[in-house]
């Protein structure tokens, strides 16, 4: 049927849990200026960067006095818009790959006959500037489910359209993860190009063949290194922002993931679960910020008699109806039980199909939840009880998913 | 529709009704076939696959392929209006057209069970499946050993094929039990009263170098599964099916999964064995 897409050669470098900044290609310099002229000569082009953003209008920007300003990842015009180095944005880039609501195909019913139209696969090539690494680190991660076994076109299409850069980040708060989910706070998986903050503008690198593509049609904007000791300076600062950033989000979490996806496995009755569902209203915005989170509805949209659209939809499995059988039975009849969903699929089943973790530890998830659940205690607590070996009695409920049976 | 290509993934088949039948106040069975007569000709599944079904303007619903791969030309699907989509179906008469996405999922291993005696027990709408599978190994029939089909449902009225099950109990090389619910029975009745797992129990099928396949609503299997045991079949000669919620088939929307195991890719058909080896999820 549908054949599996080929990996580009830079995800599959970038898949190797290990690799968490890859060797770049090519080491320039954007000055600020240069950025400022690149954003706009974009524009001009019609090929608009997405970037982080200043939020919304007057209206939405004015927040609590002496509050930061929101942002959000959008097609930018002028430097003046850009948010380098401002709050995290609301949403990850995930609505740029796969929208809140897309179209999958339109149907018209005429006599004795139904027409099926495709949505267009045909995307603009494109660029994201300043993505955070823990977007970027998204892309590649869910490229695996939307290319296991059969290919999602409207996906792929939208991958291979845009060229990523991230931009070295500084880490927003104590609800950052990264670096106990595989990456760090300049990791470049994911990314096409990185730019890092230095004196002037950013030192920018290269990893891919579509990151070396658009600096080449760019080549005004940017600049080589300076030699000697003005280049070591450059490289020098880059490389202690990182480990400054470094150093700040280290501190937030450590897991040790075989000890965390083997607890998860052996204790699917475990009484922790029936501690954080309560706290859980089932709306779902942990799912709509998560950069990983990829679940969706299907459903038509009838426009009028005779023509509508078949959709899809974000979904998620905080939602009671996600899983709910026409027949009223439903697997995960409780809060507890899809909660708990929400962390295996995360850390455990994603885990033991395409390999690390369905998480980038953007913290999203905790600073957005309106009952406070934060996904990075609760994986602490997992953690704790991994260590203690014994954790909560399961009372000989725990159930294995592996050859072994019923847990001790 | 030179386009199609574009979003082959989600974009169904268009299949022409050719026959609806009445199974069940309820219950109609539909045989669709493929418009266009190339897919029709490269059109292959095996039995145990599932595909998604699409009424358009109402959705798109998972049922399984109820005819069987044997017979080609065409595919069924059995279905109880439940929902939405299952609703709008009993609006959709001879010639309509409707969409077809697939076959998706895994099969029952038939060739393996060459040689072997088969026991097919089902409950209810369950049997859709299970007919599947049924006039498989019954278009080849000198490749197995005894078949016994025990089938019950509520009441008579609830009971689906029902010109096939006198078919089969026409057969002198089909063993066939029906039972329906106490209470379900009408007055010229002649098959079984009782639940379908004591009927299975005294029909005491032998578990010897057999395979049994169990499909029905969850009470039914999770009830016949110990008899089964009793009866000496082993957890892996034992296979089912699981009917979780569905939306995309192909393993991304990310709804079906028990634990690590997605129904849409690996399964619907288990073994007994490989359900004890999930977790309480479906």
């Amino acid at each position: 049927m549908n054949g599996r897409a080929a990996d580009s050669g830079h995800d599959r470098a970038a898949d190797g849990v290990a690799t968490q900044s890859a060797a770049p290609r090519r080491v320039l310099l954007l000055t600020h200026d240069g950025l400022a002229t690149l954003v706009e000569e974009l524009a001009t082009a019609d090929a608009a960067a997405v970037a982080p953003a200043w939020a919304g209008g007057a209206g939405r920007a004015a927040g609590a006095p002496g509050a930061p300003r929101e942002t959000e990842y959008r097609a930018v015009t002028g430097a003046a818009e850009l948010a380098f180095g401002g709050r995290l944005p609301r949403l990850s880039l995930k609505q740029f790959f796969l929208p809140p609501t897309e179209v999958l195909f339109t149907w018209r019913r005429t006599a004795g006959d139904v027409e099926l139209t495709a949505a267009p696969t045909d995307v603009p090539a494109r660029v994201v500037l300043g993505a955070r690494p823990c977007d970027a680190a998204a892309l590649p991660i869910v490229d695996r489910v939307m290319n296991w076994d059969y290919a999602d076109e409207l996906w792929n299409a939208r991958r291979a359209a845009t060229t990523v850069f991230s931009l070295a980040c500084g880490v927003e708060d104590e609800s950052c993860f990264c670096s106990a989910v595989f990456l760090e706070p300049a990791a470049t998986r994911g990314s096409d190009g990185s730019l890092t903050p230095v004196d002037g503008g950013y030192l920018v690198e290269t990893f891919s063949d579509k990151g070396e593509a658009f600096v080449a049609a760019h080549a005004d904007r940017f600049a080589e290194p300076p030699a000697g000791a003005a280049g070591d300076e450059l490289r020098a600062q880059a490389e202690a922002f990182r480990a400054a950033a470094r150093e700040r989000v280290a501190a937030n979490l450590r897991l040790d993931h075989d000890r965390v996806r083997d607890w998860l496995e052996h204790h699917f009755d475990d009484p922790f679960w029936a501690t954080l569902g309560p706290r859980c209203n089932g709306c779902g915005v942990c799912s709509s910020v998560c950069p990983t989170c990829h679940c969706f509805d299907i459903v038509d949209e009838p426009e009028s008699v005779g023509h509508g659209v078949r959709r899809r939809n974000w979904d998620t499995c905080q939602a009671c109806v996600f899983t709910l059988h026409a027949s009223g039975h439903n697997p995960r009849a409780d809060q507890n039980a899809r909660y708990r969903q929400r962390v295996e699929h995360k850390f455990l089943v994603y885990p033991t199909r395409f390999g690390d973790v369905l998480c980038t530890g953007c913290g999203r998830c905790s600073r957005a939840c309106p009952t406070g659940q934060d996904l990075s205690e609760v994986l602490a607590a997992i953690d704790g009880l991994s260590r203690s070996g014994a954790g909560p009695d399961t009372g000989g409920a725990g159930r294995s998913h592996g050859a072994e049976g019923a847990a001790s | 529709m030179s386009d199609r290509a574009a979003t082959a993934l989600y974009q169904p088949d268009l299949v022409v009704v050719e026959a609806v039948t009445d199974e069940t106040p309820d219950t109609r069975t539909y045989r669709l076939r493929f418009r266009d007569p190339e897919r029709a000709a490269a059109f292959t599944f095996r039995a145990g696959q599932f595909g998604e079904y699409s009424v358009f303007g109402a959705g798109e619903s998972t049922f399984c392929i109820a005819s069987p791969p044997t017979r080609a030309g065409y595919l069924e699907c059995t279905v109880k209006a439940a929902g939405k989509v299952t609703g709008s179906l009993r609006q959709v008469d001879i010639g309509d057209l409707l969409g077809f996405r697939g076959p998706y999922g895994n099969a029952f291993p038939v060739e393996e069970w060459e040689g072997r005696d088969l026991v097919f027990i089902a409950g209810g709408i369950g049997l859709a499946p299970v007919r599947c599978l049924i006039w498989n190994v019954l278009d080849l029939r000198e490749r197995y050993g005894d078949v016994t089909i025990v089938y019950g449902a509520r009441s008579v009225a609830d009971l689906v094929y029902k010109r096939e099950l006198e078919e089969w109990a026409a057969r002198d090389d089909v063993r066939l039990v029906t039972t329906v619910d106490p209470g379900g029975e009408t007055p010229d009745w002649r098959g079984e009263v009782g639940y379908v797992t004591p009927v299975v129990e005294r029909a005491a099928p032998r578990a010897e170098g057999a395979v049994a396949v169990l499909c029905g609503p969850p009470i039914v299997v999770k009830l016949t599964l110990p008899v089964l045991a009793k009866l000496g079949f082993a957890d892996e000669a034992v296979y089912t099916t699981l009917e979780n919620r569905m939306k995309c088939g192909v393993g991304k929307c990310g709804r079906c999964n028990i634990g690590s195991v997605y129904v849409c890719k690996d399964g619907p058909v288990f073994t007994a064995a490989q359900l004890k080896a999930l977790p309480q999820d479906y």
